[in-house]
């Protein structure tokens, strides 16, 4: 595998980015959407030679070092790309969906002004997430991870006329900032610790370690707090239903099927690490299944189209926690990949909704747009039934992968994720049944408006809706009696974490009848929710009530998220504000008064100083006498 | 060794080109004759020490690096000059033949073993610079700044060749190895001839980088010169100086450290504190840079105090760095002076800057880029270059000189933003300043190496 071939797989969408953001408002419309996809279709398409190569070669991890980027002490980071099982498998998800996302963006954002300027964001986004899955080292990734967030919240904040827009771009930010000193503090115990930043490098020192050794503990913990960041846990959640406020694309891109995911590559690309710290797993699965319920019962009382599925992305992204949770490293990433499929379908499904109704995202608005837009409903129908977790489709099996993984681990873990899991079915089918059942509920104009997304839009959603449905087939359990070819697949990552703690691979005790009851149990939980929904919304037609209406208190308190937004404006954001006007009413005296009194007495001893430089020779050279005279004689007598 | 033979038949043969009616020859040829100099240097690259001369002159990889820094930056340098077609009096031929003859006494001065070599590399080197900066025959300024530098630079001169003497006759031998051989045996650990010889030799060379005490003809000579020449000492002479001093001290002295630190300790502070002080005050942001030269001669003089394994890299790294942002520094003044000349003359303030960068954004991040990197910010190569000289000092446990250089640096970016802020921020009406494509392709490269070692100076480690 060459080098040069490697490095044009991020420097496409950089190359991309180049054109579209100098040339802003200069390449003609026309061309900016097709240099932008071409750029991540041809990441694409370089990504699938490689992992053919990959394959070819007999899968041996490679790292492809660039150049000696910094050197410090006995510090030295390089610039180089590792090329394995895990970042083969991002790298398909990135390009792979950010190409579709690309293509679907042509039409999507077909009327906005700023068309250039957000395909150059979206390819400098990709640019910096292929830097962060393909890093060989830990600051490589921190910088994909600092370089997706700016990315993240230029997006967020896209449109930029909107201050809601912009708090939200900065609330986003703030909290992954909190998030990253996380990540950051880290990667330092890392560099203390292990004296290198390189993986291969540290993970093989870290099979030296024992179980539960204090600093594996500390560095975990550290880089979980990154994670719970970027991906959206308990407590740094509420920035990602916020985000919402970027255009569609961006939510379906960065919000559902890659950046929020970086957290979890983060962990399963630590897994020695994690693997010796079982306190923080430990940590990990609780946090993982709060979050799961909190977020998805959220959703069940929302009513705006995209924030439904911001909850959701938030409540299956604590799925994802709850698999590493209980070191099913695999099964986690088996879910992000259908996850990205199917959430990336079901928000570009919704972005379609939006585009026929002319910006409107309230469902109570909607209702019965399945007979003008076909296609979209029916890729949709695909997603919810695969986010559900009703089989055959993608999410059954990766969902119930981590169910079952749970259920070994801890019955109670298992039992909330059945609870979670009936949770979305419900809320799932609810968006679906309000949005595209029942009578239009709209205004006159927007009924007149109604029509199918153009070929650029739906094409993508067709291709997303065929992995949703298939996608599963690459992990089938034995059970059912296939062949789990994804964990196969990802196996070699773990000869580290299995040489660790070789308990935590043995095979597992589950027989297969206990397997099918777990099926079964959750199978049959997702559709009776998904019944419960139809009777509610298509039988009985019942409209969720207007924000005005009374509510139960326990209604209101979910209603209203809870209250966490409320709760971290009073804890944190309003005495941290006090404090700052405090300190800048009070401090702000005492810090110019010592700022201006330095510089002054700079400011004086340079005119002072200045008063020596006369111009005249006869002067140099005695001061330059008086110095030799000096030095002479100190050196030479008084020593 | 190359290089010598070469710039000095080539100096020559440009005295003679200097015969035709075209001058537009000259300029073309002298880059030309540039970079064959710079390709010859690298004929001897990694052939290991090498010694010519019946061993008097030494070749490594590291003078070989050095040279290609001089070589270079008088690449960028006569690349700016634009064939001195704006003044008519001026001599082109021999401008350029004096410029190509003082290079052979930088390289002369990087790689001597012998300390005639030395001197006669220095002087070569000195005596062309007295003639650069009284180029400018019909102004005043430069004619006082001429003989200012002569008289001074023969009194240093002087003390220098007596410090040899005495080296000369402490150790009985002019070679840096004989010398080192002497100062490794008892008797000469403790020779007071020796001492004072090193002490005067010390002297004269830290005149001619300016440290102070001995830096009172910098801010005349520099802003009295025409800014060309100005930036040609700044950057050749500096890295060349610094080259030798070194040279001396590494490969002669080091074993009587104890004996002589504490002095360029002191110097080392004293030079911060002159330099990055009185910088401050200046109007005019010519004499500034005279002022910032000085400091960085400081700068550099800390990795001399530290001499650790890392010295040489680290003055190298530095030099670089400290000579791509002075030329491009100079590079956009000299526009600038141009554009906005008072009574025909260049007007080298502040105020000349105002309000740069809207109509010029190119120049303006040119020089932002610049100060940026002189005053140590990092993602710049000076960032990287300060970084090494303080982690050099650290290493030695040389703390309370961090302290003051730490210090200072902050002073730096007083006056190292104040143009900045002039171009950005304070209203001036800067008409759209025409810039020759070959003279902006010089900025922009200067630029772009500055920012590139700036984010990978490990790359920079690898090129040698």
């Amino acid at each position: 595998m060459s080098a040069s071939l490697l490095i044009l797989i991020p420097l496409l969408p950089l190359i991309g980015f180049l054109i579209n953001g100098i040339g802003f408002r200069r390449v003609p419309k026309g061309a900016v959407g097709v240099i932008g996809s071409l750029a991540a279709l041809g990441s694409f398409a370089v990504s699938v030679a490689v992992l053919s190569a990959f394959k070819a070669a007999g899968s041996e991890p490679q790292v492809v070092s660039l150049f000696d980027w910094i050197t410090v002490g006995n510090l030295n980071i390089p610039f180089s790309f590792q090329i394995d099982q895990l970042s083969l498998l991002m790298l398909m998800i990135v390009t792979g969906v950010g190409s579709l996302i690309h293509i679907y963006s042509i039409g999507y954002m077909k009327h906005d002004e700023g068309f250039g300027k957000f395909f150059a964001f979206l390819n400098l986004f990709l640019f910096f997430m292929l830097l962060l899955v393909m890093g060989s080292n830990y600051v490589i990734m921190f910088i994909g991870w600092e370089g997706v967030g700016l990315c993240s919240y230029l997006l967020i904040g896209f449109w930029n006329t909107n201050t809601n827009y912009n708090n939200a771009a900065r609330k986003a930010f703030i909290m992954n900032r909190i998030g990253d000193l996380g990540f950051l503090l880290g990667i330092f115990t890392i560099i203390a610790t292990f004296g290198s930043v390189e993986y291969t490098e540290v993970f093989s020192q870290a099979t030296g370690l024992s179980i539960g050794d204090p600093v594996v503990v500390t560095i975990t913990l550290l880089l979980f707090v990154g994670a719970m960041g970027k991906s959206a846990q308990i407590p740094l959640f509420t920035w990602l239903p916020d985000a919402m406020a970027g255009p569609t694309p961006v939510s379906a891109l960065i919000h559902a099927a890659t950046m929020v995911t970086a957290g979890i590559y983060m962990v399963i690309r630590s897994n020695v690490l994690y693997s010796l710290a079982p306190f923080t797993l430990e940590v990990i699965s609780i946090v993982g299944i709060a979050t799961v319920l909190l977020a998805a019962s959220i959703g069940l009382l929302q009513n705006d189209i995209k924030k439904v599925l911001a909850y959701s992305t938030v409540s299956q992204l604590g799925y994802m926690f709850v698999a590493l949770g209980v070191m099913a490293y695999s099964a986690s990433m088996f879910h992000v990949i259908t996850h990205a499929f199917f959430k990336a379908l079901l928000f570009l499904g919704a972005g379609s909704v939006i585009h026929a109704m002319s910006d409107e995202q309230d469902i109570r608005s909607m209702g019965g747009l399945r007979k003008k837009l076909p296609i979209t409903f029916l890729t949709f129908l695909i997603g919810t039934i695969a986010i559900a977790g009703i089989p055959p489709f993608a999410g059954f099996f990766s969902k119930d992968e981590i169910l079952a993984h749970a259920y070994e681990h801890n019955k109670l873990l298992w039992a909330l994720g059945v609870l979670g899991s009936l949770m979305t079915s419900f809320y799932m089918f609810r968006l679906l049944f309000l949005t595209f059942f029942g009578q239009f509920r709209g205004t006159h104009e927007q009924e007149h408006h109604l029509h199918e997304s153009p070929a650029a839009m739906t094409i993508p959603l067709v291709i997303l809706a065929i992995f949703s449905a298939v996608g599963g087939f690459m992990g089938v359990p034995e059970a059912l009696g296939g062949t789990h070819q994804l964990a196969e697949f990802m196996s070699p990552l773990y000869e580290g974490a299995r040489q660790v703690n070789p308990e935590a691979f043995a095979a597992t005790t589950l027989s297969h009848s206990e397997e099918f009851m777990l099926m079964g149990i959750s199978v049959a939980a997702a559709l009776i929710a998904a019944i419960a929904a139809y009777v509610m919304y298509v039988s009985r037609n019942s409209v969720p009530a207007p924000d005005t209406a009374e509510r139960s208190s326990l209604e209101r308190l979910v209603y209203n998220k809870y209250y966490v937004d409320e709760l971290y404006n009073g804890v944190f954001v309003k005495p941290i504000a006090g404090l700052s006007n405090l300190l800048y009413s009070f401090g702000e005296f005492f810090i110019d008064l010592i700022v201006l009194g330095t510089g002054r007495l700079v400011k004086g001893v340079s005119g002072q100083l200045r008063q020596t430089q006369t111009g005249s020779v006869g002067y140099y050279i005695f001061a330059m006498v008086v110095g030799i005279v000096a030095i002479l004689f100190w050196n030479l007598l008084i020593r | 060794m190359y290089p010598i033979i070469l710039l000095s038949v080539l100096g020559i043969v440009v005295l003679f080109l200097g015969f035709m009616k075209s001058k537009n020859i000259l300029l073309p040829a002298t880059l030309l004759f540039l970079a064959l100099a710079l390709g010859s240097n690298f004929i001897d690259w990694n052939q290991g020490p090498l010694l010519y001369f019946y061993g008097m002159f030494s070749v490594t990889n590291l003078t070989l690096a050095f040279n290609a820094i001089v070589l270079i930056s008088a690449f960028l340098i006569v690349a700016m000059t634009r064939g001195f077609q704006d003044d008519e009096e001026a001599q082109p031929a021999e401008y350029y033949g004096i410029m190509l003859f003082s290079l052979v006494g930088a390289i002369m001065i990087i790689g001597y073993e012998h300390l005639i070599i030395f001197f006669v590399g220095i002087e070569i080197l000195s005596v062309a610079m007295y003639i650069l900066t009284g180029s400018d025959k019909r102004n005043l300024r430069s004619n006082e700044a001429s003989l200012k530098y002569f008289l001074m630079g023969a009194f240093a001169t002087g003390i220098m060749l007596f410090g040899i003497a005495l080296l000369y006759g402490a150790t009985g031998a002019f070679s840096l190895t004989g010398i080192r051989g002497f100062v490794s045996t008892a008797a000469g650990a403790q020779s007071y001839i020796l001492y004072a010889g090193l002490l005067l030799l010390l002297i004269g060379m830290l005149f001619k980088v300016s440290a102070a005490p001995f830096h009172f003809w910098t801010p005349d000579v520099y802003d009295g010169a025409p800014s060309i020449f100005t930036t040609f000492m700044s950057t050749i002479v500096k890295t060349a100086g610094f080259a030798a001093i070194f040279r001396l001290l590494s490969h002669s002295f080091a074993g009587i450290y104890d004996f002589w630190y504490i002095t360029l300790a002191v110097i080392t502070v004293l030079t911060l504190f002159v330099g990055n002080v009185v910088a401050v005050y200046q109007d005019s942001f010519k004499r500034m840079m005279a002022y910032s030269s000085i400091s960085h001669a400081g700068y550099l003089l800390i990795a001399l105090t530290a001499l650790t394994a890392q010295t040489e890299r680290s003055i190298l790294f530095y030099s670089m760095a400290y000579s791509v942002a002075t030329i491009s520094a100079f590079g956009v003044l000299m526009l600038i002076a141009k554009e906005k000349s008072l009574d025909g003359r260049p007007n080298e303030s502040y105020d000349a800057f105002n309000g740069l960068a809207k109509q010029n954004p190119l120049l303006a991040f040119v020089l932002t880029v610049s100060m940026l990197s002189l005053a140590g910010i990092p993602l710049t190569a000076g960032f990287w270059g300060k970084f090494f000289v303080f982690s050099s000092a650290a290493d030695r446990g040389l703390i309370w000189m961090l302290v003051v250089a730490v210090l200072m640096s902050a002073v730096g970016i007083y006056y190292y933003f104040r143009v900045v802020i002039a171009s950005y921020m304070k209203e001036g009406n800067t008409g759209k300043i025409r810039v020759a494509p070959f003279y902006q392709i010089v900025l922009v490269a200067a630029t772009v190496i500055t920012i590139l070692f700036g984010l990978a100076p490990g790359f920079f480690e690898q090129l040698l």
